[in-house]
C-alpha cells in the first residue's frame, strides 16, 4: 500500500487548524483502541503459552510463573509433524493452486470462445451448492486411492489444488484490467499465446500473483473440517488444526491446554511474518480483482 | 403498472425510482416463469433437432467417407493415423482402449447395480474352527458383499466416462469428415506439430483450462452430483451401504419427511424455516457490519496527519493472519460463563456472581455476541480490500464538492457511498451468500448452541446454528441422516440461487464486463 | 460381474490364509487405537504378549492415539480404514453394533468376559443375546470434588447447604445440567426415575421402559431447579473449573491428577450430596459406565480369533492392573477391583461410596442425549411446577417421536416362511445356509411410502409359503392365506402396506 494520502473532507467553517488537531487526535484514540480490542485474545494466547505452573485454563491471563516449557513441550509430542504436514500442503497447495488459478482466469479473461460464458455461468450456479456434503464422497475417493490417514498430505494436497479453478474470479478481474492492446501489439510482432502470457502478461501481474500465493497457503494453513475428515485415526496424518484440536477434548485439555496456547503461536507466526511483509501486494491484488469482476 | 421512458425515469425521486425498479423486477416475475418454460421448451426442441442433424451428419459422413474414415466408427483414431496425425490417432486409440477395458472389468458391474445400489448386503457368518487356544470355537466373521455407496460413486463416474467417450468418438468421427474434405480439396492436413502448436497460441485457452477443469469436473461436479443423488436414497447411519445394510432409492421420501408441515412447529420444516431466517438476518448483518464498519475504519487510517498507518493496518491484518481455529476458539472461551471477559467485568465491580453475563446461553445474547465477533473478524478484510477502492475514487470530485461547500457528511453520502456501492456491488452479494454458507465462524464459536428446544429435528439444532451448520451436525449426529443433510444441501442451493437472482436484477448496474478493459 | 468379485474375494482369502500357514506360528499386522495416556503402555504390554503368549501368535502392532470420544465416530466413517482393535466409551456401543464396526464375540471369548467381569459391564457390551466387546475399565462414574476451605465438612451432604456456602463465599457449584444428560440425569436417578433401553443382536433398540415424566420425575426436577436458578451454578464438568472460581465441581477421577494440582490440601472428595423436595431427602445418584475395547469385524477367522486373544489380553488382570498404577483407571475386571490398592485408591473410594446411589449405564439409544440434555435449560426457564411439567412432557413427547420413527422392529414388516430343501426358498447364494422355516424372520426393507420389499432377493421354489408380518406378531399379516409361489425363480418379495398385497418380483 502507497503511503498516498487519501483526501477526507475537512470542515471549513472551524478554524481549520484546530479542527484538524481536534480531529486528527481522537481519530488516533479511536484507532488505540480498536488495536487494543483486536489485539487482546492474541496478547492473551500469547501470554498463556508462557505460563508454567500449570497446564490447564485458569481464569486469570497473567502468568505467575514464566518460562519456554511450553514451547519445549511441544517438541516432544506429535507436534513438529503436525506443523511438517501442514507445512508440506500449504506449500504444495500455494504453488499447484496459483499456477490451476492463473491458468483458469488468463483464459476466461484474454480468450473469447463458445463456451466460454456457460462455463463461467455453470461455475457459478457450482458455487452455490454448499461444499460440506461433499467432503464425504471426496473422502471416499482419496481412501480409495490410498490417500488418507497415514497417507493424507498428497489427498488434502490434491483436494485443495483440484477443484482451485473455481477461484478464478479475482484474479480473472485483475486480469481484465490489463489492456488487451499491450496483447494485441505482441500478437502482431509475432509472439505466441504462451508468449505472451509469459513476456507481457505475468510481468505485470505481480500483485495478484502474490495474492494468489498468500490466499493459497492460507486456506490450508488452517483446515480443520476436511483434514479432520481425511486423516482420523493416525498422527502422522495430520495437520495442526486437527492435531492441536484433539487436545482441547475433555481428557487432554487440562494437559495441554498451554502447549495448546504455544502451538497457537507457532501457527500463527508464519503467516503474520509474510502478511507484514506482502500486505502491501495483498490490498493491489483484491482491489484489483475482486471488485471488478 | 406503467412504464416510464429512461426520461421519466431520471426525473423520478430516490425513493420512487427504487420502488419502481422494485415494482419492475415484481411484475416481471410471471414473465421471467414463462420466459424461463418457454426457454426450456425451445432448449428441448433445439435438442431434438441437435440430435437429429448430428444423426444425420453421422450417416451422410459413413456413406460419402473415405475407407479410413469408415474404419474410424469402429477403430477410432484410425483415419487419424492414415493421414499422418499419429498424435490424434494414438489418443483416440488410447481412449477406446481404456474404455472399452474399463467397461469390461469394472464399469459394466457398477453400471448394472446403479439402479438396485446393491442386492446383497453383509453377511455375519460363524464358523465353528480349530481355536489357537486348543478345543473347538465358534468365531464370527463377516462376508462382505455388495457396497452401495462405491456402487453409486463408481456409477456416476462410469455415467461421465460413458458420455466422455461418446464425445470423444463423435470428435474423431467429425475429425475425418473434416479430413476428407480438405484432402477433396487437396489442401495440405494439420500435422502433429501443428497440433502442438495450436496448443500453445491460438488454442491456448485449451490448454490453459483442460488441467483446472478436469480437476473441477472430478473433485467439485461429480461430488455434486453424488451429493444430489443421495438425497433421494436412505443412506444414513444404520444404512451405510457396506458395513450394514445397503441403502435404496427413495424417490422423494426424504423432501416430503423435511417439507412437510403436518406436525406443526415441531416439524421439520418449522425448524428449517427457524433456521434459514436466522441465517438470513445474521448474513445481513454479517456483511453490512462488516461493510460500513470497515469502510469507516479505512477511511480513518487513510485521512491525512493520521500517524503509523501502517502500523494500525499490521494490527487489524493480525485477524487474517492467524488461523480462525486457534482465534476463535480462543474467543469463544473468553466468554464462556467463567471466562476471562466475566472475570474482568466481575473484578471491575460492574457485575457480580449471581449477574454474569450468558453470552452463550442466551439465545438473543448469543446471536448478537456472534455478530459481534463477526465483526472483530470482517473488518480486516473490508479495510483492505475499502482502502484501494477508497483511493480510486478521483480526487478532483471532493475538490469540487468542497468548493460548492458541502459537508464532511455530504461529501460522504454524494460521493464515497455511491461510488464504494457502485463499484462493490457484487462484491456485497458474493460476500452475503457466503456469509449464509460461513461454517466456520458458527461452528468454531459456539458449534450452534444454545440448543433449540423445541425443535424435534435431527441434529440438535440450535439458536446460532446456520443451515450450513445444521446440515453438517445432522451428519455427525448419533443417527447421521445423511440423506436429510442432502435435502438441506439441496435447498440451501435454492435459497442462495434465488436470492443471487433478486439482489442481481436489483443492483444499480449490471455490468458488462467488457467496460473494464 | 458378482461372480468375479466374489471369486476375487476368496482369492484372496486364500492368499491370506496361505500366508498364515507358511510363516512359522502366525504374523499378524494389527492397528489398535487407545488413549493418549496409555500408548506407550499399551506398546509394551503387546510385546510383553508376543514374547509370553502360548498361542505362538506375533502381532506387529500400529499404535494410534485416538481418543475414546471420537473412536466411534471414526469407526463408523469407514470401517475399512478403522482399526483391528479400538476403545470407546460405551454410549457409543449400541452405534457400532448398529454400523457393523464391531465384531461379534467368539463363543469361548464371550464366555470369558463372562466369567471375569462384574454383571454391569457385561451388560454394557451385549446387545440382544451376544456380546460384542471387552470390558476395558469400571470407572466412568462421577462423584463431588469440593474446596476444604469453602465447604465445611458437614455441609457436604447437603446440597442446600454447599449451594449456601457457594453464593456466600461468591464460588461456583460446577455440575453440568445444561449441556450433558449423562450429568443431568443424577437428579432422576435420586428419585428412582429410570430410562432404560433394549437392543437386539443388530444393536436396534425395541423397546425403552422411561419414568422420568412422573410424580417421581417432578420431585427431581425441581430439586435441579434449585441448583440451576442459584446464581451459584455453572454448568460445567471440568476440573480446572478450581482454577476459574469453582467450589465444587461434579466430575470423574480423570479430573482426580489435576483437582488435587490445584487444590493441594483443600481438596475433598466425596459422594454426591442429598437434595431436600416437601420434606423428603434424596440422595443424587449417578450413572456407573465403562469403557469398552472392540475388535473389528475380520473376512479371516484366524485373524478373527487371534485379534480376540490379544483384546482378552489388554482387558484382562494383569494389563488392567498395569493401567490402574500408571494411570489410576478403574479395573472392570473382578479380581483387579479386588485388589488391595484398588480398594485404597481416594477416587475411586469416592466412585464406591456413590455406588449404592448409582445404576449401571446399559444401553441407550444415540438421541436420547440429546433429547434429555435440554431438560436443565428448560428447568432453569421454568417460573412454575407447569413450567417443569412442560420441561418433561417435551422430553417424553421427543422419546415416543423418536420410537415411533425408527423403530424398525415395531412397524416394520418382515418375512416368514417355509424352506422346502437345501436349495430351496430362502436359500442364499453365499453360504448356502437355510434361513427360514417358519422360525425366523427375513428382514424387508421400506423402499417407498408404502411399499416394503425383501432386503435381499432368493432362490425360491415352486409350492413354497410364506407370509408378510408386522413387529413379530401375528397381528398384522398378510395375506389372509399363505402365499404361494407358482413359479420357481430368483425373486425379491414385495409387499404394499396400504393394500396388504404381497407380490414377487423378478431380480435380474
Amino acid at each position: 500500500m502507497s503511503e498516498k494520502d487519501f483526501a477526507v473532507p475537512q470542515k471549513r467553517h472551524m478554524g481549520l487548524k484546530a479542527s484538524k488537531i481536534i480531529s486528527n487526535t481522537s481519530i488516533h484514540i479511536l484507532l488505540a483502541v480498536i488495536s487494543v480490542i483486536w489485539l487482546i485474545p492474541f496478547v492473551c494466547i500469547l501470554l498463556q503459552s508462557f505460563r508454567v505452573e500449570s497446564t490447564y485454563q485458569v481464569g486469570y491471563v497473567i502468568p505467575k510463573q514464566w518460562g519456554f516449557d511450553n514451547y519445549a513441550n511441544l517438541l516432544k509430542t506429535d507436534f513438529p509433524r503436525w506443523y511438517l504436514n501442514t507445512l508440506i500442503v500449504a506449500l504444495c497447495a500455494a504453488v499447484f493452486q496459483t499456477f490451476i488459478v492463473l491458468c483458469m482466469s488468463y483464459a476466461l479473461s484474454r480468450f473469447r470462445f463458445k463456451m466460454r460464458k456457460p462455463l463461467m455461468r455453470f461455475m457459478l450456479i457450482l458455487g452455490m451448492f454448499p461444499g460440506m456434503l461433499t467432503m464425504i464422497i471426496l473422502y471416499r475417493v482419496l481412501a480409495d486411492l490410498g490417500m488418507t490417514q497415514a497417507n493424507a498430505v498428497p489427498g488434502l494436497i490434491l483436494v485443495y489444488i483440484a477443484s482451485s479453478g473455481m477461484g478464478y474470479y479475482v484474479s480473472k478481474g485483475f486480469f481484465d484490467t490489463i489492456p488487451k492492446s499491450l496483447d494485441e501489439a505482441a500478437r502482431v510482432d509475432g509472439a505466441t499465446r504462451l508468449q505472451v502470457l509469459f513476456k507481457i502478461i505475468l510481468p505485470l501481474s505481480k500483485p495478484i500473483v502474490i495474492y494468489t500465493i498468500l490466499t493459497a497457503f492460507m486456506g490450508p494453513w488452517g483446515d480443520y473440517v476436511f483434514a479432520q475428515y481425511v486423516s482420523f485415526g493416525t498422527s502422522a496424518g495430520k495437520n495442526v488444526a486437527v492435531g492441536m484440536y484433539g487436545w482441547l477434548t475433555n481428557d487432554q485439555i487440562n494437559k495441554f491446554y498451554t502447549s495448546f496456547c504455544a502451538g497457537g503461536v507457532m501457527v500463527a507466526l508464519p503467516v503474520t511474518v509474510l502478511f507484514m511483509f506482502l500486505q502491501k501486494y495483498y490490498v493491489e491484488g483484491v482491489t484489483g480483482g475482486a471488485v471488478k469482476g | 403498472m406503467t412504464k416510464y421512458s429512461d426520461l421519466e425515469y431520471l426525473r423520478l425521486s430516490k425513493g420512487d425510482k427504487f420502488l419502481y425498479r422494485l415494482k419492475c423486477f415484481f411484475s416481471g416475475i410471471p414473465l421471467f416463469f414463462k420466459n424461463l418454460i418457454l426457454a426450456i421448451a425451445s432448449a428441448f426442441k433445439k435438442l431434438g433437432l441437435a440430435v437429429a442433424h448430428e444423426a444425420a451428419d453421422l450417416v451422410n459422413t459413413f456413406k460419402n467417407g473415405s475407407v479410413p474414415t469408415r474404419v474410424s466408427y469402429a477403430v477410432m483414431g484410425f483415419g487419424s493415423f492414415c493421414r499422418g496425425q499419429w498424435l490424434r490417432g494414438l489418443l483416440f486409440l488410447l481412449m477406446e482402449i481404456i474404455f472399452i477395458g474399463y467397461m469390461i472389468l469394472a464399469g459394466g458391474y457398477w453400471l448394472g447395480m446403479l439402479p438396485s445400489l446393491g442386492l446383497q448386503g453383509p453377511e455375519q457368518v460363524a464358523t465353528t474352527v480349530t481355536s489357537l487356544r486348543g478345543g473347538t470355537n465358534t468365531v464370527y466373521t463377516t462376508v462382505y458383499h455388495d457396497n452401495s455407496f462405491r456402487i453409486l460413486l463408481y456409477g456416476v463416474l462410469t455415467l461421465f466416462f460413458i458420455v466422455a467417450f461418446i464425445y470423444t468418438w463423435r470428435v474423431n468421427i467429425r475429425q475425418n469428415k473434416i479430413n476428407d474434405q480438405i484432402i477433396r480439396s487437396g489442401k495440405k492436413i494439420k500435422s502433429a506439430g501443428d497440433d502442438m502448436r495450436s496448443l500453445v497460441d491460438n488454442s491456448f485457452h485449451k490448454t490453459l483450462l483442460a488441467l483446472p477443469l478436469t480437476g473441477i469436473l472430478i473433485f467439485t461436479v461429480m461430488p455434486i452430483i453424488f451429493m444430489i443423488l443421495v438425497a433421494f436414497t436412505n443412506y444414513d447411519g444404520t444404512h451405510n451401504g457396506f458395513s450394514n445394510n445397503l441403502f435404496h432409492w427413495m424417490g422423494l421420501n426424504n423432501f416430503n419427511e423435511m417439507l412437510n408441515w403436518s406436525s406443526g412447529a415441531t416439524s421439520y420444516a418449522a425448524t428449517f424455516g427457524e433456521v434459514l431466517v436466522w441465517t438470513l438476518i445474521w448474513a445481513f448483518f454479517a456483511t453490512f457490519t462488516n461493510y460500513f464498519l470497515g469502510m469507516l475504519v479505512a477511511m480513518a487510517i487513510n485521512k491525512k496527519g493520521i500517524h503509523f498507518k501502517k502500523g494500525w493496518r499490521t494490527i487489524l491484518v493480525l485477524t487474517i493472519a492467524i488461523p480462525q481455529f486457534i482465534s476463535l476458539l480462543y474467543v469463544s472461551k473468553m466468554f464462556a460463563r467463567s471466562g476471562i471477559v466475566n472475570n474482568f467485568l466481575m473484578d471491575m465491580g460492574w457485575i457480580d456472581q449471581a449477574h454474569l453475563i450468558k453470552f452463550w446461553e442466551d439465545p438473543t445474547l448469543a446471536r448478537i455476541t456472534v455478530i459481534i465477533i463477526n465483526i472483530w473478524i470482517g473488518i480486516p478484510y473490508l479495510m483492505l480490500i475499502t482502502t484501494g477502492i477508497l483511493m480510486n475514487i478521483p480526487a478532483d470530485l471532493y475538490e469540487s464538492a468542497k468548493i460548492d461547500g458541502a459537508s464532511a457528511w455530504q461529501q460522504y453520502t454524494k460521493i464515497t457511498l455511491p461510488y464504494m456501492l457502485f463499484v462493490m456491488g457484487p462484491y456485497l452479494l458474493t460476500s452475503f451468500t457466503g456469509n449464509m454458507n460461513n461454517f466456520n465462524v458458527i461452528y468454531l464459536l459456539t458449534g450452534g448452541a444454545p440448543t433449540n428446544n423445541a425443535s424435534s429435528a435431527p441434529g440438535t439444532v440450535g439458536y446460532t446454528d446456520l443451515l450450513i451448520t445444521w446440515l453438517f451436525k445432522i451428519t455427525q449426529g448419533a443417527e447421521s441422516k445423511y440423506y436429510l443433510a442432502s435435502v438441506v444441501g439441496i435447498l440451501v442451493f435454492v435459497v442462495v440461487a434465488v436470492i443471487s437472482l433478486v439482489v442481481y436484477n436489483l443492483l444499480p448496474s449490471i455490468k458488462n464486463e467488457e467496460d473494464f478493459q | 460381474m458378482k461372480k468375479l468379485v466374489a471369486l476375487v474375494l476368496s482369492l484372496m482369502m486364500v492368499l491370506s490364509v496361505c500366508s498364515f500357514a507358511s510363516a512359522e506360528g502366525v504374523n499378524i499386522d494389527v492397528t489398535i487405537w487407545v488413549a493418549e495416556e496409555i500408548k506407550d503402555l499399551t506398546a509394551a504390554q503387546i510385546e510383553e504378549f508376543n514374547a509370553t503368549n502360548p498361542y505362538g501368535i506375533t502381532f506387529n502392532a500400529t499404535i494410534e492415539a485416538v481418543s475414546e470420544a471420537d473412536a466411534a465416530t471414526n469407526m463408523i466413517t469407514d470401517v475399512e480404514a478403522g482399526a483391528d482393535i479400538f476403545c470407546f466409551a460405551q454410549d457409543q456401543f449400541a452405534r457400532l453394533v448398529q454400523a457393523g464396526a464391531v465384531a461379534k464375540l467368539s463363543d469361548e471369548s464371550a464366555a470369558w468376559v463372562k466369567e471375569n467381569n462384574a454383571a454391569g459391564v457385561v451388560a454394557a457390551a451385549t446387545s440382544g443375546e451376544a456380546l460384542f466387546a471387552y470390558p476395558l475399565t469400571a470407572d466412568n462414574g462421577y462423584f463431588m470434588y469440593y474446596d476444604k476451605s469453602v465447604i465445611p465438612e458437614e455441609d457436604i451432604d447437603s446440597m442446600e447447604a454447599i449451594i449456601a456456602d457457594c453464593e456466600a463465599a461468591g464460588k461456583f457449584f460446577s455440575f453440568e445440567m445444561e449441556s450433558s444428560a449423562w450429568y443431568l440425569a443424577s437428579f432422576f436417578f435420586a428419585t428412582g426415575c429410570v430410562s432404560e433401553w433394549v437392543t437386539d443382536d443388530d444393536g436396534q433398540f425395541i423397546e425403552v421402559y422411561d419414568t422420568f415424566n412422573s410424580p417421581q420425575g417432578l420431585i427431581a426436577v425441581k430439586g435441579m431447579q434449585k441448583l440451576v436458578q442459584s446464581s451459584s451454578h455453572n454448568s460445567s464438568s471440568k476440573g480446572a473449573e478450581f482454577a476459574s472460581n469453582s467450589a465444587v465441581v461434579v466430575t470423574g477421577t480423570w479430573d482426580y491428577v489435576t483437582v488435587q494440582d490445584i487444590l493441594g490440601d483443600n481438596m475433598g472428595v466425596a459422594d454426591l450430596p442429598s437434595f431436600e423436595v416437601d420434606g423428603v431427602s434424596y440422595h443424587l445418584g449417578s450413572f456407573n459406565g465403562c469403557k469398552l475395547m472392540g475388535v473389528k469385524p475380520q473376512v479371516d477367522s484366524v485373524k478373527a480369533e487371534a485379534l480376540e486373544l490379544l483384546a482378552e489380553y489388554l482387558t484382562g488382570y494383569d494389563c488392567q492392573m498395569q493401567r490402574f498404577d500408571a494411570r489410576a483407571w478403574g479395573p472392570s475386571n473382578l479380581a483387579a477391583q479386588a485388589s488391595e490398592a484398588v480398594q485404597a485408591n481416594p477416587g475411586l473410594a469416592a466412585l464406591l461410596a456413590q455406588s449404592p446411589y448409582s445404576l449401571p449405564q446399559g444401553q441407550i439409544h444415540g438421541s436420547w442425549w440429546d433429547i434429555a440434555k435440554v431438560i436443565g435449560d428448560d428447568v432453569k426457564d421454568a417460573t412454575d411446577e407447569a413450567g417443569l411439567q412442560l420441561a418433561l412432557d417435551n422430553y417424553q413427547e421427543k422419546i415416543a417421536a423418536l420410537f415411533t420413527l425408527s423403530d424398525d422392529v415395531k412397524f416394520g414388516w418382515t418375512i416368514i416362511g417355509t424352506c422346502n430343501s437345501t436349495d430351496g426358498f430362502f436359500y442364499t447364494d453365499y453360504n448356502g445356509e437355510t434361513r427360514s422355516n417358519w422360525g425366523e424372520d427375513l428382514p424387508m426393507e421400506k423402499v417407498s411410502v408404502d411399499t416394503w420389499k425383501s432386503a435381499q432377493a432368493w432362490d425360491i421354489e415352486a409350492g413354497a409359503e410364506f407370509k408378510v408380518r408386522q413387529g413379530l406378531s401375528w397381528d398384522n399379516a398378510f395375506p389372509g392365506d399363505n402365499f404361494k409361489v407358482e413359479e420357481a425363480g430368483y425373486y425379491y418379495i414385495v409387499f404394499n402396506e396400504t393394500t396388504g398385497e404381497v407380490s414377487l418380483e423378478a431380480a435380474e
